[in-house]
């Protein structure tokens, strides 16, 4: 085919590209974790705690190891004889956490024995039939209680439960020495002609993402080589912990990530029942699956959220807020995780919103509960400060009579104040909070659905409406905000046939990164989105990464892929220049062909460069055979996307049922590299937003019994709980990478939550309500309707 | 979980209080109760085979009577364990005098484990609530065959 | 442990005679015993429908049916829809509208689908809500899935 044969390809970036990975997926040929076979391979089951707080007196795996198929049993002080407490990826003091209990147990659900047997069912059988005799200690279960040291001490050595003591943080701290001075607090809430005082709760949310946890680890002896195969958000990670855990180096270790069904942050920790795969399958030199059942997930899968704040606010009459203050108390459950402790600081990151407030304080305490440990869940930490942020604006608005929009717009960062330093110490890069809150207004039809609430009102009907806007910290991060390590690595070859063959750190679970990727890469060297092929997720081909979480991958997988792509086409240009004896500085890659600018016709294909560039005769002078080579790369700042939701509800008068109307969102990622892949993203934390608003709470009851332990009793939303999302965007690009996108993948549960609950406490201001807890249960709102508290 | 009913006996207090109280009575009104075993005075070793809301299971256990005030008032514990896991349950059983028959009030609590805890809780009032109306039934048959 | 039972199961077309336990799940016997890995299991107490087939033509959650009770049966599984080269509609309208993220829950979401379709051709939104109600999806937010119901609609979907 000649050049100007050649069709021009169309553009990619920017472009509503079909997934690469779905053909797989929808029809049943994708390989998730439970999907391996491996010769030999044996099976794990757990046995766990029924108590939630006693003292191991005894486990008797007498019956267990006699049962047929059963190769082997082990409680947790046999397991700590090979493998050591579990480390973890932040700075604070922290128990040790081994894999399986060895003494107490301190959650429902924790492990205190395993067993190995030739398949699923007989493991199961076997470790229901161990005896564990457990002294009953009190259960740990209230969160302010704890803090007082009541009924009981989770773990020795930490007095008053307390995981986190005491953090403040915002104005009137010193980072440095973290001396406190009150004298602006106290003058701005002294001065306010409004103060705004409101105990509030971010209740504990289970991830659930549909496929359960799972692992295959295989040693292989004649090697001394572990493959272990997990459903994570982080192979990368995961080798470095299984290495340091079996104490093995790291070129031992092959972690790989096969298809994974969703993660939303619960797959970023390293699990014990991954630690202990690893350990069995090198005792007894074979293969070990596990694979988590859902009811499973629910004790033994870190939760999210469960923060609770007291919240003052001070204003002036006119709707400026002078001051924000918050005293945080976050219930982590029985352990430190891998972020368990971090998670709660990002809560008191980003407390200053989207707004220009001279006094920001916060006070954080972490407390042990004896409850299953929390960790990441989408949006970790950001969702609980928007939640408290924004909820209690909508109820200064409420005080003063104000619209909540110009409450919101009379505090906004303005556009030209960016970068801007919070007084938590962010440096927000860029914003432009007017515009996209006009959009949402207008896309709503503010002025008019509140005529029609009113109008609703007048016939006796309960409706609300609610907005809130959200800022969030994304693009993580520099080194120095993750002790993984803030940067990410890519890989980028070309092949002797012209392909392109590229690798990501970013290791994606449902993100579509092999599409987003494949666009970004195809454009940078003008060829066909066919011919660009990404690989993640096995540390044997993807040399370095870091991984999935905190919305990082475009702006910083994405960053780092051009970076090492750009090496690429330098060293590539230098080939196409010999070859057509021109000047590198000259040509350009469009449709599939190197050419001299200006001459279109004169140019060589890809595959015609690339395979000169493997036989290179003659080699170019000062340049290297082959076309391949890597990049590691990571951004100055944080990136800080926003938006704004705003939601309308109708509560049903005689059972208290709410249901929503209208769901209108407007968010800002900056550049934008597939919309439809971004309408997803948000699609998905919208619905995990009004879940946690309205349906979802893990519950335990005053035993420490978890009570809502399989879907039957914790709901996550269905097809039918949901509106029609009304979805657009604004376009404010960061400083802070090339490409100047901030990244989206938690953006929606930030802002959809509070606008929920703000919907709700309108409709039900009629009623006096100033405040409901979530979630929204409709027997809740009833109470409230009967004029009863919540 | 806090538990409270009553059940209306058409016998004397005498009569209700005799068979409440007899091993052979217990063993046969006790929902699903496969062994019913006398390990000392007014204690009991039992299996029980039993369906707590969607889960069925093997329960054994222990049953105690105590803080016996005759033809008034006495406390039922009930200890189980089983594949499900562990329920406990207490109350105090009142006896008083109700036109010419006997009110038999029960007021206590019960805790529960593991699958049981997880999986039934939302129906373990009901579950409750159905066993314990099994029991007074059945006792109610046993004190007017005793009668007869 | 109870004897094993001889069963007769057609998957996709092809006659599979295996020996079962009894107690085996339907879900476990294609996955385990057949390879067919498509059907997924999402929980255990029969609310996700992430292992939903067809069973003689309508959808049923494989997780609460014994392998011995399809004995005689016709079972489809998301394999035996359609393939890369010859998408079902449906398929074809998961992949077009971006009905789908990690891919997990897809297999049996597409199952309900179709016989959402079979039962109703023309099924409007709120219908096509309440018809893959029994389905949890964590990703999506459901609305690219009502998307890809309505695109095979609109293609005419035969079974």
């Amino acid at each position: 085919m000649t050049a100007a044969e050649r069709p021009i390809l169309p553009k990619l970036v920017g472009e509503r590209i079909k997934r690469r990975e779905d053909p797989r997926l929808i029809t049943g040929h994708a390989t998730y974790v439970d999907d391996l076979k491996l010769p030999g391979l044996l099976h794990l089951a757990f046995k766990r705690s029924d108590s939630a707080h006693g003292v191991i007196k005894n486990i008797d795996t007498s019956a267990a190891e006699q049962m047929p198929g059963v190769e082997l049993v082990m409680t947790g002080k046999q397991l700590a004889e090979i493998l050591g407490p579990m480390p973890i990826g932040t700075p604070f003091p922290s128990p040790d956490h081994y894999a399986i209990a060895t003494d107490r147990v301190r959650y429902v659900g924790e492990p205190v024995a395993v067993v190995v047997a030739a398949d699923r069912y007989l493991a199961r059988d076997a470790a229901d039939a161990i005896e564990v005799d457990i002294e009953e200690l009190p259960a740990v279960v209230d969160p302010e209680k704890a803090m007082q040291g009541e009924p009981a001490a989770v773990h020795e050595g930490f007095e008053n439960n307390l995981a986190v003591p005491y953090v403040p943080g915002g104005t009137g701290v010193d980072p440095a020495t973290m001396e406190v001075d009150n004298s602006a607090l106290d003058k701005a809430f002294a001065e306010a002609d409004v103060n705004i005082s409101q105990r509030m709760t971010n209740q504990r949310l289970a991830p659930n993402a549909m496929e359960p946890r799972g692992v295959v680890a295989h040693w292989e002896p004649g090697k001394e080589q572990i493959t272990i195969w997990s459903g994570t958000q982080n192979p990368h990670i995961l080798k470095t912990m299984i290495a340091a855990q079996l104490g093995v180096g790291q070129h031992q270790v092959r972690a790989i990530a096969p298809e994974v069904g969703g993660g939303f942050g619960c797959k970023i920790n390293i699990y014990g029942e991954e630690y202990t795969a690893a350990a069995i399958s090198r005792k007894l030199g074979a293969p070990v699956k596990w694979i988590e059942d859902r009811s499973e997930a629910f004790m033994a899968t870190t939760h999210g959220r469960d923060i609770l704040a007291y919240v003052d606010l001070a204003a002036k009459r006119d709707g400026t807020v002078t001051a924000l203050k918050l005293r945080l108390i976050a219930d982590v459950g029985a352990y430190n995780m891998l972020l368990t402790a971090a998670v709660p600081t990002l809560t008191m990151l980003m407390l200053n919103g989207t707004y220009d407030i001279p006094v920001v304080r916060a006070e954080l305490t972490e407390v042990f509960t004896n409850k299953t440990p929390t960790d990441a869940y989408r949006g970790a930490g950001r969702p609980e400060a928007t939640y408290f942020v924004e909820r209690a604006f909508d109820m200064l608005a409420h005080e003063l009579g104000m619209d909540p929009a110009d409450v919101r717009r009379k505090n906004f960062i303005k556009k030209d104040a960016f970068p801007y330093t919070t007084q938590m110490g962010a440096i927000y890069d860029s914003g432009d909070y007017e515009t996209a809150l006009d959009r949402a207004l207008q896309n709503a039809g503010w002025e008019q659905l509140k005529q029609e609430r009113d109008q609703a009102r007048a016939e006796g009907r309960i409706v609300g409406l609610g907005l809130a806007y959200y800022v969030e910290v994304c693009g993580l991060g520099p080194s120095a905000s993750l002790p993984t390590g803030g940067w990410e690595h890519a890989g980028v070859t070309i092949e002797r046939d012209g392909r392109i063959t590229a690798t990501t750190g970013s290791s994606p679970h449902g993100q579509g990164n092999e599409t987003t990727f494949a666009q970004m890469l195809a454009e940078q060297f003008g060829v066909a989105f066919d011919d660009v092929t990404i690989l993640h997720g096995d540390t044997g081909v993807v040399k370095q990464g870091i991984g999935t979480f905190g919305s990082r991958s475009q702006a910083v997988g994405g960053t780092v892929l051009m970076n090492a792509g750009e090496k690429v086409k330098k060293k590539m240009a230098k080939f196409a220049a010999a070859m057509l004896d021109a000047n590198e500085d000259d040509l350009v890659f469009e449709n599939g062909m190197i050419s001299v600018k200006g001459s279109p016709g004169s140019g060589k294909t890809f595959a015609e460069v690339a395979s000169f560039a493997y036989v290179p005769v003659p080699l170019p002078p000062g340049v290297e055979p082959g076309l391949s080579d890597e990049a590691f790369w990571e951004p100055e700042n944080n990136t800080y996307p926003f938006g704004c939701h705003i939601v309308m509800m109708e509560i049903d008068r005689e059972t208290g049922e709410p249901r929503l109307t209208k769901v209108v969102a407007v968010d800002d990622a900056g550049t934008i590299i597939n919309p439809m892949i971004v309408d997803g993203q948000i699609h998905g934390g919208l619905a995990q937003g009004i879940g946690q608003a309205m349906i979802e709470e893990v519950v335990y009851d005053e035993d420490g019994q978890l009570v809502t332990g399989s879907f039957m009793d914790y709901a996550i939303p269905r097809a039918d709980d949901l509106p029609w999302f009304e979805m657009d965007n604004t376009v404010t690009t960061t400083p802070v990478n090339p490409m100047g996108a901030k990244g989206v993948g938690e953006a929606g549960t930030l802002g959809s939550t509070p606008a929920v609950v703000n919907a709700a406490v309108d409709a039900l201001s009629p009623f006096g309500v100033k405040h409901v807890d979530m979630m929204l249960r409709p027997e809740k709102l009833w109470r409230l309707m009967q004029g009863g508290g919540a | 979980m806090e538990i409270s009913g009553e059940y209306h006996f058409d016998a004397p207090r005498s009569a209700v209080w005799a068979a409440l109280l007899d091993p052979d009575a217990l063993q046969a009104a006790m929902p699903g109760c496969e062994r019913f075993e006398e390990t000392g005075p007014d204690a009991y070793d039992i299996t029980l085979r039993v369906g707590i809301s969607a889960i069925k299971g093997t329960y054994e256990g222990t049953v105690k009577v105590t803080e016996r005030s005759p033809e008034d008032s006495y406390r039922l514990s009930v200890d189980g364990g089983g594949k499900p896991g562990k329920v406990q349950g207490t109350a105090l059983m009142q006896l008083t005098e109700d036109g010419g028959g006997t009110r038999v009030a029960y007021s206590g609590d019960i805790k529960a484990q593991g699958a049981i805890a997880r999986l039934g809780s939302r129906l373990l009032g009901g579950s409750a609530k159905m066993l314990i109306g099994q029991f007074f039934k059945e006792m109610d048959k046993q004190v007017k065959q005793r009668a007869a | 442990m109870s004897e094993k039972a001889t069963v007769s199961i057609t998957v996709n077309g092809k006659v599979h005679e295996e020996e079962v336990e009894p107690r085996l799940l339907l879900v476990h016997f294609l996955r385990e015993h057949l390879g067919l890995t498509g059907t997924h299991v999402g929980c255990d107490t029969s609310q996700c429908g992430a292992c939903t087939v067809h069973i003689d033509g309508a959808s049923a959650k494989s997780c609460t049916v014994f392998a011995a009770q399809a004995d005689g049966s016709e079972v489809t599984t998301i394999e035996g829809v359609g393939s890369q080269d010859n998408l079902h509609p449906m398929q074809e309208g998961f992949w077009e509208e971006h009905g789908l993220q990690c891919g997990y829950c897809t297999p049996g979401m597409i199952m309900s689908a179709i016989n959402l379709l079979n039962e109703n051709p023309k099924p409007t939104e709120k219908e096509i809500r309440e018809g893959i109600a029994g389905n949890l999806c964590r990703c999506t937010g459901y609305q690219h899935i009502v998307k890809a119901v309505q695109y095979a609609a609109e293609k005419g979907v035969v079974r």
